[in-house]
């Protein structure tokens, strides 16, 4: 029995619980850091592990936090793992840490992390908070890299800036502008509930 | 203890958080120090990379190039980056910041008479993207190169003249921004490369 509430903590945030298209959290950042891969990816993997090490932290900590403060105790224990990507990204991958500029601090403000924690981490054990914390952030990647693919694609006609649409091919500014954001996550979710989830919205 | 009592409500917070505090900023302020010498040497890459970009001098990208580069051919004087090239008129080469569309642009300019041009390179921009973005795109900053200033903008892919640089197409007001930044160095020029 065990196994089966990790398997479905593990598959929940990729399918029907979806922290993007379905809970719709996250948003500024799939919008902001979408219009090339490279960023997206690395700021997936600062997110996954954010996410993952918050949640099993604050789900140790979670008998002996006063339910007053609950909120503040969480926030620094975010910041201080979005912190410690920031400084890594800075020491050791320099050039990435200039192209993302001020989005890892902004890892902070997602959503998606304050509302595991809230929603998952402070009911649960740790080790299934981690599996949460993983899945969640998995969850938020793929759906980040697949918008990120398109809007690269159309937008600039490169992949990880890599040519691979010819001189033949018209950029699509607006692809990776804002509103290519907005539009691209709008068709995103209508195909993945029109698709997949037709029972749980009906 | 009583779980309503003053110390519960009041102390008791403010002590957990005052612990958790203390532990966070220590976690972090010792991986800022162990970090330090290392974000420093990286700091110092791209300012010396930017310098040899700005004027003109090529090199391979690597940490070891740029700095025995460098180390052989510039000198710096209040503020100012002063390379004397073997065949070619020394080089001087200033840092400038200016407004760009979202936030500053500082920029390394580099003289190799009063009023051409041997270079441009980027330090620092948070213009958007994708477009703005792109004057951090070598076929721009490469295309001030041997120019004369003050400079002019036109469609992307059309500069011919020596005072004609390509815009970016999708971010106008980006260029110029970035033109006037340039064209400010510029008219300072004789002054830049003459003022020793």
């Amino acid at each position: 029995m065990a196994k089966g509430i990790y398997k479905k903590t593990f598959m929940a945030p990729l399918g029907k619980d979806n922290p993007v298209f379905v809970q719709i959290l996250g948003i500024c950042s799939t919008l902001a850091v979408t219009n090339r891969l490279d960023n997206t990816l690395v700021m997936s993997l600062g997110v996954i592990f954010t996410l993952a090490l918050s949640s099993f932290t604050i789900s140790i900590m979670r008998s002996w936090i006063p339910s007053r403060i609950r909120m503040m105790v969480e926030t620094m224990v975010i910041a201080t793992f979005v912190i410690i990507v920031d400084i890594t990204l800075k020491a050791f991958y320099p050039e990435m840490w200039k192209s993302l500029g001020p989005y890892v601090g902004l890892i902070i403000t997602n959503c998606i992390v304050m509302g595991r924690i809230e929603a998952f981490a402070l009911q649960n054990k740790p080790s299934l908070s981690l599996v949460d914390g993983i899945a969640s952030g998995i969850g938020y990647a793929y759906v980040l890299l697949i918008i990120a693919f398109v809007r690269e694609l159309m937008g600039t006609g490169t992949l990880f800036g890599f040519t691979i649409l010819g001189d033949w091919w018209t950029s699509w500014a607006i692809m990776i502008m804002p509103p290519g954001g907005f539009f691209m996550l709008a068709i995103f979710i209508w195909i993945a509930k029109e698709a997949f989830m037709k029972e749980a919205t009906s | 203890m009583n779980k309503d009592g003053f110390y519960a409500l009041r102390i008791h917070p403010i002590v957990f958080m005052g612990i958790v505090t203390i532990v966070c900023v220590s976690i972090l302020s010792a991986l800022y120090l162990s970090t330090q010498d290392r974000v420093e040497a990286n700091e110092l890459f791209f300012l010396r990379r930017s310098v040899l970009d700005a004027a003109g001098i090529t090199h391979d990208g690597t940490v070891d190039a740029v700095q025995s580069l460098y180390e052989t051919s510039v000198t710096e004087t209040d503020g100012k980056y002063r390379i004397d090239g073997n065949e070619d008129s020394p080089v001087t080469v200033v840092e400038r910041t200016g407004p760009g569309l979202w936030g500053p642009i500082t920029v390394m300019i580099g003289f190799s008479s009063p009023q051409v041009l041997s270079g441009i390179s980027i330090v620092s921009q948070n213009e958007t993207p994708g477009l703005g973005a792109r004057i951090e795109e070598p076929w721009f900053t490469a295309q001030f190169a041997g120019k004369t200033g003050p400079f002019l903008l036109v469609e992307e892919g059309t500069s011919d003249a020596s005072n004609e640089v390509d815009a970016i197409t999708g971010a106008t007001r980006t260029s110029r921004y970035f033109r006037d930044i340039v064209n400010s160095v510029v008219s300072d020029g004789p002054s830049i490369y003459g003022g020793q």
